[in-house]
């Protein structure tokens, strides 16, 4: 019994001075922090190997540890930058990138488990790491969907780019306003197509006022992007105007496609369609509503002076 | 081959963008164009209550110069794709009434509260100059230009309202700090929102 207490106690003795010495290692040198993430991964791993769990996922789990990312990162927290191939320090990886690859790859498995922390974890294991990686994002999977989001825009803003330079290049016929809008929303929305599904779920996330900042944020980016590429030059409060009714037609349009079970959701692009031709209509009426008051203005004022020219004849030579 | 310089435009301040601090630039052309907006309806003000009056020709000149700033500033906008103020409908009317209210106190009224402006918008000019040389003169080489060029042409004009008898004018001080402080006021928020 003394013997056990002995080993236990040492055992916790060496888990505290591991920790330490993790501890210690992130206070000299903070380029070992993505280092230690990735430690701590394959720490917890070891500590999950010791006591077996009842999910099975984890008895998919190797028990050497060392063959993580074969690319790059030395074995444990010591400070060597280079990995098992030799490679040298460009393979160091920050963990923002890091994260950014375990989301994407976390991406295909969404359509099955949904926007959440499973996702997460299934497309860490596609990596090679453990599936408490999961555990470095929120649990409402809130990283997944921004990520996601962000991804789409990227895309989105790389069409467009190449879009124009045809146009500059002469290769392709520069479109007018409202086919560019509902071409560019179109493209856009269609991304969401493999994630249909779950995405009901994704929007509601993205509202929780925890998330509302970065959502607002990527919207309203990639609206200016749209409206950028569609070639607007307003600099007065047209500038607002003209994002804000974008905005609310992308809004709908995404809404009705939540809910459209047509073949290739042509319900939505018609949709769509008649959204930016109101919005176009709506234009052109308040241009025409402005010249008609000013018409009728100057109608009066000519109607005025002729009437007080004609009842003062002695004013007249 | 594009049919207008707008796409070739767009395409070559990509780089321009590029390497820029956005958020200081942002600012300094949101405000600045705010400022130019509201100088343009501040004159179109004085000239609809003194456009027939000897100083006419004065407040249409410096009107024009104006006019001009403002298109480059458009310009500038659009280039560094930046968004303009949400107050702008705002200083559309302020910019009026204050142009008019003041050429309402009379010529030298109207040459006061040029000189009260102007005085603003040189010293405003002079501390965004500051901050741009302080960042990185090479890289901001063409807007420091431009921003130089512009406060010259506001110390003109203040010169001009100096010259015709602004401090003649009915409460010039009063007058002075007030339109001052407004001008303030007009900045700091035309930078943020």
């Amino acid at each position: 019994k003394m013997a056990a207490a002995a080993a236990i106690s040492l055992r916790r003795a060496g888990w505290r001075l591991w920790q330490g010495h993790a501890v210690i290692m992130c206070q000299l040198c903070p380029l070992q922090r993505p280092l230690q993430a990735s430690a701590v991964l394959r720490r917890v791993s070891e500590e999950q190997k010791k006591e077996p769990l009842a999910s099975s996922s984890q008895q998919q789990f190797d028990s050497h540890p060392a063959e993580h990312k074969p690319e790059k990162e030395p074995q444990g927290p010591r400070p060597s930058y280079t990995g098992q191939g030799g490679q040298e320090s460009e393979d160091y990886e920050s963990e923002e990138q890091l994260q950014h690859r375990i989301l994407t790859a976390a991406l295909e498995f969404v359509p099955e488990h949904g926007w959440t922390a499973e996702a997460i974890a299934e497309g860490a294991k596609t990596l090679g790491l453990s599936a408490a990686a999961a555990g470095m994002f929120h649990s409402d999977g809130s990283e997944l969907i921004l990520h996601f989001v962000s991804q789409c825009n990227t895309k989105l803003s790389g069409l467009l780019e190449q879009e124009q330079k045809l146009v500059q290049l002469g290769e392709a016929e520069k479109k007018p306003t409202d086919q560019f809008l509902r071409d560019a929303v179109e493209a856009r929305l269609r991304m969401l197509v493999p994630y249909i599904e779950k995405w009901p779920q994704a929007l509601s996330i993205l509202l929780l006022p925890h998330n509302i900042p970065s959502s607002l944020n990527l919207l309203t980016s990639m609206i200016d992007d749209i409206w950028h590429y569609a070639g607007d030059q307003s600099t007065d409060f047209n500038w607002y105007t003209r994002r804000a009714v974008l905005t609310g037609i992308y809004n709908t349009t995404e809404l009705v496609m939540m809910q459209d079970s047509s073949p290739d959701f042509e319900d939505t692009w018609r949709f769509l369609e008649n959204r930016v031709a109101d919005a176009t209509n709506m234009g052109n009426t308040a241009n025409q509503v402005q010249s008609t008051g000013e018409a009728v203005i100057q109608g009066l004022m000519g109607a005025a002076v002729t009437v007080s020219s004609a009842e003062s004849p002695e004013l007249q030579g | 081959l594009p049919a207008g310089g707008v796409p070739l435009r767009l395409c070559g301040t990509r780089a321009a963008r590029e390497g820029i601090n956005k958020p200081v630039i942002d600012r300094i052309i949101r405000v600045d164009h705010a400022g130019e907006y509201g100088a343009n309806r501040i004159y179109a003000g004085q000239m609809a209550v003194l456009g027939r009056s000897s100083v006419g020709p004065i407040i249409q000149q410096m009107w024009n110069q104006e006019k001009d700033h403002l298109k480059k500033f458009n310009e500038l906008m659009v280039a560094y794709r930046v968004r303009p103020t949400v107050l702008l409908p705002f200083w559309n009317v302020a910019g009026f009434v204050l142009g008019a209210g003041s050429a309402l106190l009379g010529k030298k009224g109207a040459m006061a509260c040029t000189v009260a402006v102007e005085e603003s918008i040189s010293d405003h000019y002079n501390s965004q100059i500051r901050t741009l040389m302080e960042e990185d003169p090479e890289k901001y080489k063409e807007l420091l230009q431009i921003i130089k060029q512009f406060r010259d042409d506001e110390r003109e004009h203040h010169d001009i309202g100096l010259e015709h008898d602004a401090e003649a004018a009915p409460a010039y001080s009063v007058l002075k700090t007030a339109i001052q402080l407004g001008c303030k006021a007009a900045i700091f928020l035309s930078e943020r929102i």
